[in-house]
Parts: structure tokens; C-alpha cells; sequence
């Protein structure tokens, strides 16, 4: 059994609340262990970002500080989490000035960090430390002919952090394969959904979606799948909105690659929160014997 | 706003030592040409110049000033200190608008650069000759999706996304958000939520938003909001964490040292 802290993010109470029943239900399988971090904060993501540097750095910080206690690597699911807490760290080493004015911030506070927390997306953690042999060696029910199309998204592998290529990522593509099913080609495999756009600047967004989609119908693709909450979001609760405004007709089931993975380790439906989706996968997993109910 | 520029200048060799006094009289005539020195090398002399507003049409002045043969540009630098890229470059990221190469890799990369005021280079640009309302008060910041193409692909390792976000504190702090973008005011309320709660809100954010900014765009959103409600997506009452006094004691002490209070 592997042991690491989990930093959920907000998304896993609300509209990815799939991805993290899914994540539960791969878990033992996997052999792994993701043990909450108790009373974890919003990481203040891209919009705390944009409005106060250091007020954002601070109150990311303040997880890394109850991470640090714990003594084990910070996992995260969410892309946006795994971006902005890295950010974090990377930006007290990176600024000594920063790093002392956030030090004394925290102690007002009663918390101390000395920086040595390592923080991780899950997809990263499963791929590596688990590896692809024993996902393999988990399917009961190989996804034999069914067309994945993976989708990546931006924060999962840009600014690069080392996990993947920052704009041909593979490891998902390998992922799928492991599963007995098909990664399509996908261009747009790391292009931008838009992301919190799509509440401010939704016709902007939109238009990112589409093209999204697009690239993935003409692969063939019959779902997608994405490590990142708020892509499944956009790419899965927009479509409706994305076919009325471009009188587009797609229908394309987008699935965290946590679910894919349960759907292969034979585990049922609803455990997996495969009736979450607004976008019925239905259709594509009925060869697969474990559709929604 | 002017720069102040140094260009190498050959004479025409011709000319003779008499010939190249009167080109030194003719240069010095020119209102721009602060001073002109003997130089070494390829070239016979380098000039430095006060150019008000484009470089062009005062080298076409030197060049018309008879007796010189070709000129380069050598150095361009601002002619008063740049008080604002001092601001931009004291935030973390904001630094790097000192190496870019102006090469324009980011906005060939931007998938929204066609609805930005200024491009990704433009915005850099701008911020090298100063002129602070201009970038601050552009929407470019607001439609930046923080897709980080631009930064990956630069081959200078400027980084872009962050000197966005940067710029949006920037514009935040001093009022002069674009009123032709809505972003601001969502990472606004966004952060209003986390303040309050310790954690995101969607449901809340997405109802004080379109209420504030526009209501019909709510009724247009309305049948999606419903889908995620029934699918057990969206949860009507926002979550609190228990050590909401402590991240109001950080976030009291951060505004504190960042001179907000």
C-alpha cells in the first residue's frame, strides 16, 4: 500500500463530484492510500492570482504548511490545485524577499513552512509510482475497440513541470491503450477549453470548445476523457450550450480517466459516478456491460 | 515619452577632414543629436539622440544631412526613468519583461489574442516605453485563459501567463480594470467567496455574477445550471472550513505588508 496526502480541491464537492468517486473506487485496486489533508483551503487558483499576489501565495501556502506536518507527498486531482501550489513553491524558493515576507505572514497565523513539500497530480502519481504493468494487471474488462480520445488539457502539463510533453503529452494516450482500448489521434490534445472563462467570457470559451470537439468527432473519438475538473466541466456541461450556438449536433461523453479506469477494473456504474455526466456515457460503455442505471 | 538612442554613424570617406567637420556642423544642427563622438571600428562616429516619438524620420534626418554614408541603430534606451516597469518587474514574474526578445512567439501561440487590445509582445512593449494606463487599463489580462502556451514557447523564458495575472493585480489594486471584460470582477467575487468560506463556490459565484453584470446572460446559462443541479453538480449552499479565523488572520496580516491597510 502507497500513503500520500489528498488535497481534493473545491471542484470534487461540486461538479466533478464523479472524479472523486471514482478516485475512491480505483484507489484499492491501486494499491494506494490518498488520506485527506484535514481542513485544506481553496489553493486560491488563477483568479486569487489575479487579483492579490501575495494575499494568493499566502493562503496557498497554508496547505503546504499542513501538508508539511504529514510528512508525505501532496496529491492533488485537480490541475488548476496542482499549478497553483506548485507555483507556490516553486516562488519561495524562487524569491528569498517573497519567501521571508510569507514566513513571517504564516507564523502571525501559527503556522511555519520550511518548503519541502512535494506536490502531485494524481494522474502523475498513477502513471509513475503505480506504473502501467499493474493497471494492466487489474482489467477484468478490457475496453476492447472502444475509440478514447484523451484530452489533457493545459495546467496538467504546462508551465512544464516535468510530467508530460507541454504540447504532445503521451502518457495519457499509453493510459487508454493499458486499458485494451483505443487512443484516436487528438491535435488539440493540450489546447486551452477556456477554462473559468466561460462564466466572464462565455462566446470566447465557447468557441474554444467547439474547436475542441471538433477535433475529437473527426478522430472517431466516442468518448473523451481528462485528469482536469473544470475541462470536464466546460467540455461535458457546455456542449449543449456549444450545439446551439454553432448548430453543431455533438454528443460526446466526457469521462475522467479515473472512470475509464474503474469501468475496466470492472467496478459498477454508479460507483464511479458514470451517471454524473451530463452527457450520457451510456451508449459508448453499453458494449462494456456497465452502464449507468 | 521619448527614448533616447544611440546610432553608429560612417561618413562618406571622400569627403576629407574638411568634409567631416562640416558633417559634425550638419549633425549638430539637427535639434534631436544631444551629442555626437568619434568611434572605432566600422564606423566613424556615434551619436546620441533624443527621439520624441518614432526613430525613423530622425534617422532619415541624419541621413539627409549630407556627408553620411550609412547608420545603425546601436542602443535604445528610455529617456526618463520607467517608474512603472519598476512596478511590474518588483512582482514575482513580472521580472522577465527585462529579457524578451520582442520576438512576438506568444501572440502567434495566444488562442484569444485576437480579441485582446494588445497582444502578449504589444503588452510588453508597452510596458518597456511606460505607458502604465494603456496596459493596465487594456482587456488583454481579462481573456487570457492561463493556458501557458505562450510561456512554454518563449524562447527567452519570459513568463507571460504570470505577467498577466501580474498585471491584473496591478490594474485590481488601482482601479483601472477594462470595462470591456468581465474577468476581473469574477476573480473578484471568486476571492470574495474564499474569504469568507475558505473554498470555491460555484454556484454562489455564478449568481452573484450574473446578477451584477447581466441578468439575461444568467436565463441564457440557466438550462445548463439546471442539468448539473439534477445531476447532484452544483450544491446550492457553499462549504466552510473550520479555520476561517486563521486564513482571515493571513490574509489581514498579507494586506498589512502589502500596504493595503
Amino acid at each position: 500500500m502507497k500513503y500520500y496526502s489528498y488535497f481534493p480541491g473545491c471542484s470534487l464537492d461540486a461538479t466533478a463530484v464523479a472524479y472523486g468517486l471514482s478516485i475512491k473506487a480505483i484507489c484499492d485496486p491501486l494499491g494506494m492510500e490518498l488520506i485527506e489533508l484535514e481542513d485544506w483551503n481553496c489553493c486560491g487558483s488563477t483568479p486569487y492570482g489575479s487579483t492579490d499576489e501575495l494575499e494568493a501565495v499566502c493562503i496557498a501556502t497554508r496547505n503546504l504548511a499542513l501538508a508539511e506536518k504529514k510528512g508525505l507527498d501532496l496529491v492533488t486531482p485537480c490541475s488548476s490545485c496542482y499549478l497553483t501550489l506548485n507555483k507556490a513553491n516553486s516562488n519561495l524558493k524562487l524569491y528569498p524577499d517573497l519567501k521571508d515576507r510569507v514566513e513571517w505572514i504564516l507564523a502571525a497565523a501559527g503556522l511555519e513552512y520550511r518548503g519541502t513539500v512535494r506536490v502531485r497530480h494524481l494522474a502523475e502519481v498513477i502513471l509513475n509510482d503505480i506504473g502501467l504493468e499493474a493497471i494492466k494487471s487489474k482489467v477484468v474488462n478490457r475496453l476492447d475497440g472502444l475509440k478514447v480520445a484523451p484530452y489533457y488539457g493545459c495546467q496538467l502539463v504546462r508551465p512544464a513541470l516535468g510530467f508530460d510533453a507541454p504540447e504532445n503529452p503521451q502518457s495519457l494516450d499509453r493510459l487508454i491503450a493499458s486499458l485494451g482500448a483505443e487512443p484516436t489521434p487528438f491535435p488539440l490534445k493540450s489546447r486551452c477549453c477556456g477554462g473559468s472563462l466561460i462564466i466572464s467570457e462565455p462566446d470566447l470559451a465557447l468557441g474554444l470548445i467547439r474547436q475542441l470537439l471538433e477535433s475529437a468527432a473527426a478522430n472517431g473519438a466516442e468518448c473523451i476523457i481528462t485528469p482536469c475538473p473544470l475541462c470536464q466541466t466546460n467540455l461535458d456541461a457546455f456542449q449543449g450550450m456549444v450545439n446551439a450556438k454553432f448548430k453543431t449536433r455533438f454528443e460526446i461523453p466526457i469521462l475522467f480517466f479515473t472512470q475509464l479506469m474503474g469501468v475496466a477494473f470492472g467496478i459498477n456504474a454508479k460507483a464511479l459516478g458514470l451517471n454524473k455526466g451530463v452527457i450520457s456515457a451510456k451508449k459508448a460503455l453499453a458494449p462494456f456491460q456497465v452502464a449507468a442505471k | 515619452m521619448g527614448t533616447k538612442v544611440y546610432f553608429m554613424i560612417k561618413t562618406a570617406e571622400e569627403a576629407g577632414q574638411e568634409g567631416y567637420e562640416q558633417v559634425l556642423k550638419a549633425l549638430e544642427a539637427i535639434p534631436e543629436v544631444e551629442s555626437i563622438e568619434p568611434a572605432s571600428g566600422d564606423y566613424d562616429l556615434v551619436a546620441r539622440v533624443d527621439v520624441p516619438k518614432r526613430v525613423v524620420p530622425v534617422a532619415n534626418k541624419i541621413l539627409e544631412s549630407g556627408g553620411v554614408k550609412r547608420l545603425e541603430v546601436i542602443r535604445v534606451e528610455p529617456l526618463e526613468p520607467n517608474p512603472f516597469m519598476e512596478e511590474v518587474c518588483s512582482i514575482p514574474g513580472g521580472e522577465s519583461v527585462l529579457w524578451c526578445a520582442q520576438c512576438g512567439m506568444c501572440s502567434a501561440s495566444c488562442p484569444n489574442v485576437a480579441q485582446m487590445d494588445y497582444s502578449p509582445r504589444k503588452i510588453i512593449a508597452l510596458i518597456r516605453a511606460g505607458n502604465r494606463n494603456q496596459v493596465l487599463g487594456s482587456n488583454s489580462m481579462g481573456v487570457c485563459a492561463s493556458c501557458y502556451l505562450c510561456t512554454v514557447r518563449c524562447p527567452r523564458e519570459v513568463k507571460i501567463t504570470e505577467l498577466m495575472h501580474a498585471l491584473e493585480c496591478l490594474a485590481t489594486r488601482h482601479e483601472l480594470t477594462s470595462a470591456k471584460t468581465a474577468t476581473p470582477m469574477m476573480h473578484r467575487f471568486f476571492v470574495d467567496i474564499i474569504k469568507r468560506n475558505g473554498r470555491a463556490h460555484e454556484f454562489g459565484l455564478m449568481l452573484r455574477f450574473y446578477l451584477r453584470t447581466n441578468p439575461f446572460a444568467a436565463i441564457k446559462m440557466l438550462p445548463m445550471a439546471l442539468k448539473l443541479l439534477l445531476h447532484g453538480r452544483m450544491p446550492l449552499r457553499a462549504r466552510r472550513i473550520k479555520g476561517t479565523e486563521q486564513l482571515k488572520v493571513i490574509i489581514h496580516e498579507a494586506q498589512i505588508m502589502g500596504g493595503a491597510i
